[in-house]
């Protein structure tokens, strides 16, 4: 059984932990507030380029079409941009990008195809490096988190898009957590290259847009800029669920640290019980030995 | 009431403006353009410049964007933009201030939007 002495250090050190994991926790509550509601404002956006896109994409002539928008024909090699975090401590958040990453890895190798892939954040590409490290592009840090930059983003697609244009890849998906609330995160897998064809041209089917300069030209301008919309909106909404998934993994922690403790504290306080009734035992036994 | 067109000006940290205006004057790369209800279908790369806001014959609010796009039906338009200030509410020493402070491409911006109030 433990001593005293020693069940005391263990209860000490379980609530400095609980301090740490408590202060955590309100870190991210209150970094949680900021990010969500840029997630939040950053939809509108996102969700109408969209549907331009997918609209442009559903007309577009397939022949004719620059490449962006509707591949170059080919689906031999895949890209994947995988968007984790670059600390830990935040649950299921990096495991389950680094599962599903797997996970899409082994399909797509099953289907004959060569895979790459862009790591952003650092803690999915450390758990991968052993298994992918030699199909890795490259592996980015520091431009997810807490504040996240258009102009990052905008840097990242262009690496993307002139990779694309290089033929380093056919096509190019982006898996990333979706903040849906404070509690839940959901794995997405965004097509980026080519662009995904929505259910457009619904409303105003049949009729055809005007452009203004010619098609080819607003489209060259427009693509690349769509491409790096689409993963600042993924970049925001990773950093939102990347919070909320430290908050509710901090807030556990900090409930189990007290559940610990309680206990900790029940047993310190037995042991404590049965060190005095065996030294009263010595004593009166002693008493009356005489 | 007139016809009316519903406008969105949207950038990608929020909802700039969301209503209901008799006309919508936008910079186009090949120039202004005007936007009134039933307007034909047309998607449009903007360039940076001022748009201008119509209603009941007079310009009640204008936004200067860094470029964009615009998306017209007949019904709507949609302005899809990085940046946009409100030039109604905008403060020359303010955006001074952040001037000195931002990378070059914002600077620019910026540096346009004190010249245009």
């Amino acid at each position: 059984m433990a001593s005293l002495k020693d069940l005391k250090t263990r209860i000490n050190s379980v609530k400095s932990t609980q301090k740490i994991t408590a202060a955590m926790k309100m870190v991210a509550a209150a970094k949680l507030r900021r990010a969500q509601e840029a997630a939040e404002a950053g939809r509108p956006y996102a969700d109408r380029m969209r549907g331009v896109i997918a609209n442009l994409a559903a007309k577009a002539d397939a022949s004719s079409a620059p490449a962006l928008l509707v591949g170059n024909g080919k689906s031999t090699t895949h890209l994947l941009v995988v968007v984790s975090a670059d600390r830990g401590l935040c649950g299921g958040f990096n495991g389950s990008i680094t599962r599903q990453t797997r996970t899409e890895v082994a399909r797509l190798q099953g289907e004959g195809k060569t895979v790459k892939l862009l790591m952003v954040g650092r803690k999915s590409a450390d758990a991968l490096r052993r298994e992918f490290g030699d199909i890795y592009i490259a592996s980015l840090e520091g431009i997810q988190g807490t504040s996240v930059a258009f102009a990052d983003a905008a840097d990242l697609g262009e690496t993307v898009r002139s990779g694309f244009e290089n033929g380093d890849f056919d096509v190019c998906t982006m898996i990333y957590n979706k903040f849906v609330n404070a509690i839940t995160q959901e794995v997405k897998l965004t097509q980026l290259i080519p662009a995904e064809v929505g259910d457009a041209g619904g409303d105003d089917a049949g009729s055809n847009y005007d452009y203004e300069p010619e098609e080819d030209e607003l489209l060259a301008s427009l693509l690349p800029r769509i491409i790096s919309t689409q993963i600042y909106s993924a970049l925001l909404e990773s950093s939102a669920a990347e919070l909320a998934a430290r908050m509710t993994a901090m807030d556990n922690a900090t409930r189990n640290a007290g559940d610990m403790i309680d206990r900790l504290t029940l047993v310190f306080n037995r042991t404590r019980q049965a060190a005095i009734t065996n030294e009263l035992i010595e004593i009166i036994s002693g008493a009356e030995a005489l | 009431m007139a016809e009316t067109t519903q406008l969105e000006l949207v950038t990608p940290a929020r909802i700039m403006a969301q209503k209901s205006v008799q006309m919508v004057v936008a910079p186009g790369v090949e120039g202004l353009f005007g936007v009134l209800p039933r307007h034909a279908p047309l998607l449009a790369d903007l360039t940076r410049g001022i748009v201008e806001v119509h209603e009941d014959g007079k310009v009640t609010d204008r936004f200067m964007i860094d470029g964009g796009l615009a998306d017209v039906s007949g019904e709507s338009v949609t302005i899809l933009a990085e940046r946009a200030i409100d030039l109604g509410s905008a403060d020359a020493a303010t955006l001074k201030e952040k001037a000195a402070n931002a990378n070059e491409a914002e600077a620019a911006f910026l540096n346009a939007v004190i010249e245009a109030l």
